[in-house]
């Protein structure tokens, strides 16, 4: 199966990577991608900086499902919110469950019992490829705009240790369906985004190690964002300080590139840093240059 | 503030992740260094050339490790290890090395307690103190874990005690359970709303799980008081004087809500918000966007945009500050400062920007 392909297929992407490297962009340029061939996409975001819409030219979905376009929807979610659903479904009497949510100790086990908000994201995304959480949009694709905390793996890796450590009961099983539905190389992938600069890229390829050890899987793709152009060699002013700039910040981006392409197999694309504000203009010219690559001049025309 | 000087003792160099707060720390330890103070720089997360540049290896696990740096003071690093800190805390508040084995042997605490919400961030502030009682230094710099948000550390320690202290744990620590792990018939009498949240426990989250973190926190307990005194005085510490923080923030317009926020949360906790530093912005470069080819002007033309957009950020950052509060744009470097010579010389530059600015208003 060629790589667009792949990636269309899957039930799950999470796109993961260090702050501020593009996985917003991404999430939302795929999220575009996807839905313009007819599959029927989510794109999730978690984090109370609501900024998706922004990228997507839609009002904020305040926790809502929303309908962005033809087969795509957006909605940001609180963590809290989907363990709020389950006491919901668990404890059948309506005031009962209120009282519970409100209750302080509950609020404070839902921030703080590690694992829990990791566990609540993945399952929240089964739910809605499942049918489970609305039955309406029906929705083939979950993208998940994870949150740069910590180590992108721990977001994979949490439902696992939680079904380790918790040996029964119904936070056992959602933990466990949660960790099966990530593990599964055919429902869920993996989107690695970073710049070409020393720090990110190392995390990449940790997390691909990491990918690797306790999943025996590769990531579907990595996006290197965000690349200065290559210095025309006839630009050759010496001592222009906008020239130097540009040839040693390229040079640490080629260097990365060279790394990547000794340690990283598999899919990888390239992506220019674009003079173009945030916004859905961006999103669009990323989109292009994404399926470009992906689709083939081919495809993407 | 000037470095040079002997205050503050206690640098907190705090900012979302990504923004170079780990290089910062570095070249303000060496300027402080060069100044004649003992200085220990606390790191977390550096780059691999930083650690090289440093020369921390897996050894600074935890450990302070001189580095190899001629100057009137000293130098020294250590990559603060939170594993390692907190197992270091069970040990010397467990009551008795049964307690503390049992601690450490429970899977709850290996599986998870090392992702307790927000225990990096208490860790890091746990370490500073350890370090700051210990008076080895003239000047501790604090390098602060990559959090998403700035304010995400500084609610950090709040959020820890506060789960301690809540009553999920008072819940947990009831003997939920007799000797054969049953779950007690009756045990205590439970009002209208304690009933619904043992039911909700029972069926939602499992006896399982309240077992584990039952036993996990009842092994706990002993360490309560120290742990929650510990806080306490953490929280004195950073609130004294004597600490100063300086804010690390990304150029661009889309973090300033960010960094606002977190500038005035400072301030209203009673905090000491030193200088603003928005790293990495990218200069303004004279001249049009000619050039002897396409490529050459579209890029001139991505220097130029790049220029304005985070100048434009930095200004209207400036604008909803506080006049008083200072505020230096430390612009982007040709190359990543990763031996001693380039953080010295960034340090050196962050320093005059810092006098100037101080001057200017
Ligand atoms: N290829 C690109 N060219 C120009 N600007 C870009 C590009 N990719 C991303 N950006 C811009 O970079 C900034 C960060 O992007 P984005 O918000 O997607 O990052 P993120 O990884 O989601 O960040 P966070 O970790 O804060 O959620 C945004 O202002 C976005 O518009
Ligand atoms: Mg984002």
């Amino acid at each position: 199966m060629d790589l667009y392909q792949r990636l269309k297929s899957r039930r799950l992407l999470v796109v993961t990577g260090k702050g501020g490297v593009g996985k917003s962009a991404m999430t939302a340029a795929l999220g575009r991608s996807l839905a313009a061939r007819g599959r029927r996409t989510l794109v999730l975001e978690v984090d109370p900086r609501e900024n998706l819409h922004q990228l997507l030219d839609v009002p904020p979905s305040g926790g809502e499902v929303t309908r962005v376009a033809a087969d795509l929807y957006l909605q940001n979610l609180k963590p809290k919110a989907v363990v709020d659903w389950l006491v919901d479904e668990k404890v059948p009497i309506p005031m009962l469950a209120r009282r519970v949510k409100e209750s302080p100790v509950y609020q404070r086990f839902v921030e703080g019992a590690p694992g829990l908000q990791e566990m609540a994201i993945i399952g929240h995304c089964l739910r809605v490829v499942s049918g489970q959480a609305f039955s309406r949009p029906r929705i083939d694709t979950v993208i998940l705009d994870a949150p740069a905390t910590g180590h992108g793996i721990y977001l994979l890796t949490a439902p696992r240790l939680f079904a380790e450590a918790i040996t029964d009961g119904p936070f056992h099983h959602l933990a466990q369906q949660g960790a099966d539905f990530v593990a599964d190389p055919d429902d869920a992938g993996l989107v690695i985004v970073t710049l070409a600069e020393e720090m990110p890229v190392q995390e990449a390829l940790e997390l691909r190690q990491a990918l690797a050890e306790r999943f025996g899987r590769q990531p579907d793709l990595l996006i290197t964002n965000g690349l200065y152009p290559p210095l025309p060699p006839d630009a050759a002013g010496a001592g222009d300080p906008l020239l130097e700039l540009w040839r040693r910040r390229r040079r640490i981006n080629e260097d990365e590139l060279a790394r990547l392409e000794r340690d990283w197999q598999g899919p990888k694309v390239e992506l220019p840093l674009l003079p173009i504000d945030r916004g859905p203009a961006l999103i669009g010219a990323l989109q292009e240059r994404l399926e470009a690559v992906l689709l083939g001049p081919r495809g993407a025309a | 503030m000037d470095l040079r000087a002997g205050r503050p003792p206690f640098l907190v160099c705090v900012g979302a992740g990504g923004v170079g707060k780990t290089t910062l720390a570095a070249a303000l330890g060496l300027l402080s260094a060069r100044a004649g103070h003992r200085t220990l720089v606390m790191t977390f997360d550096p780059s691999l050339r930083l650690k090289d540049a440093l020369g921390v290896g897996a050894a600074a696990h935890g450990e302070e490790v001189a580095v190899p740096y001629d100057a009137p003071g000293s130098l020294h690093a250590s990559l603060l290890d939170p594993r390692k800190t907190f197992d270091r805390l069970v040990a010397r508040y467990a009551p008795d090395d049964a307690t503390r084995d049992r601690i450490l042997g429970n899977p709850y605490y290996d599986h998870l307690a090392g992702h307790l919400g927000g225990i990096l961030e208490y860790m890091a502030v746990e370490r500073l103190y350890e370090v700051a009682r210990e008076r080895r230094y003239d000047r501790v710099i604090l390098d602060t874990p990559p959090t998403r948000q700035a304010i995400d550390f500084l609610e950090a320690p709040q959020r820890i005690v506060s789960f301690l202290d809540s009553g999920a744990l008072k819940i947990a620590l009831k003997p939920w359970f007799d000797e054969d792990g049953h779950l007690q018939p009756g045990g205590r009498r439970l009002g209208f709303i304690g009933r619904g949240l043992e039911r909700f426990l029972d069926r939602v989250v499992g006896l399982q799980l309240l077992r584990d973190m039952s036993e996990f926190f009842r092994a706990f307990e002993p360490l309560f008081d120290g742990f929650r005194q510990r806080a306490q005085a953490v929280e004195n510490l950073l609130a004294s004087p004597d600490a100063h923080f300086l804010l690390v923030a990304g150029p661009g317009e889309a973090r300033i809500p960010d960094t606002l926020f977190f500038a005035r949360r400072l301030k209203a906790a009673g905090w000491r918000l030193g200088p603003l530093v928005v790293n990495r912005v990218h200069p303004r470069f004279d001249g049009g966007a000619e050039g002897s080819s396409a490529a050459e002007r579209d890029g001139r033309q991505l220097f130029a945009w790049l220029g304005e957009r985070h100048a434009r950020g930095v200004d209207a950052l400036r604008a909803l500050l506080p006049p008083e509060q200072q505020l230096v744009a430390l612009p982007l470097e040709p190359d990543e400062p990763t031996d001693l010579a380039a953080l010295e010389a960034m340090g050196r530059r962050l320093q005059e920007l810092l006098r100037s600015s101080a001057t200017d208003r």
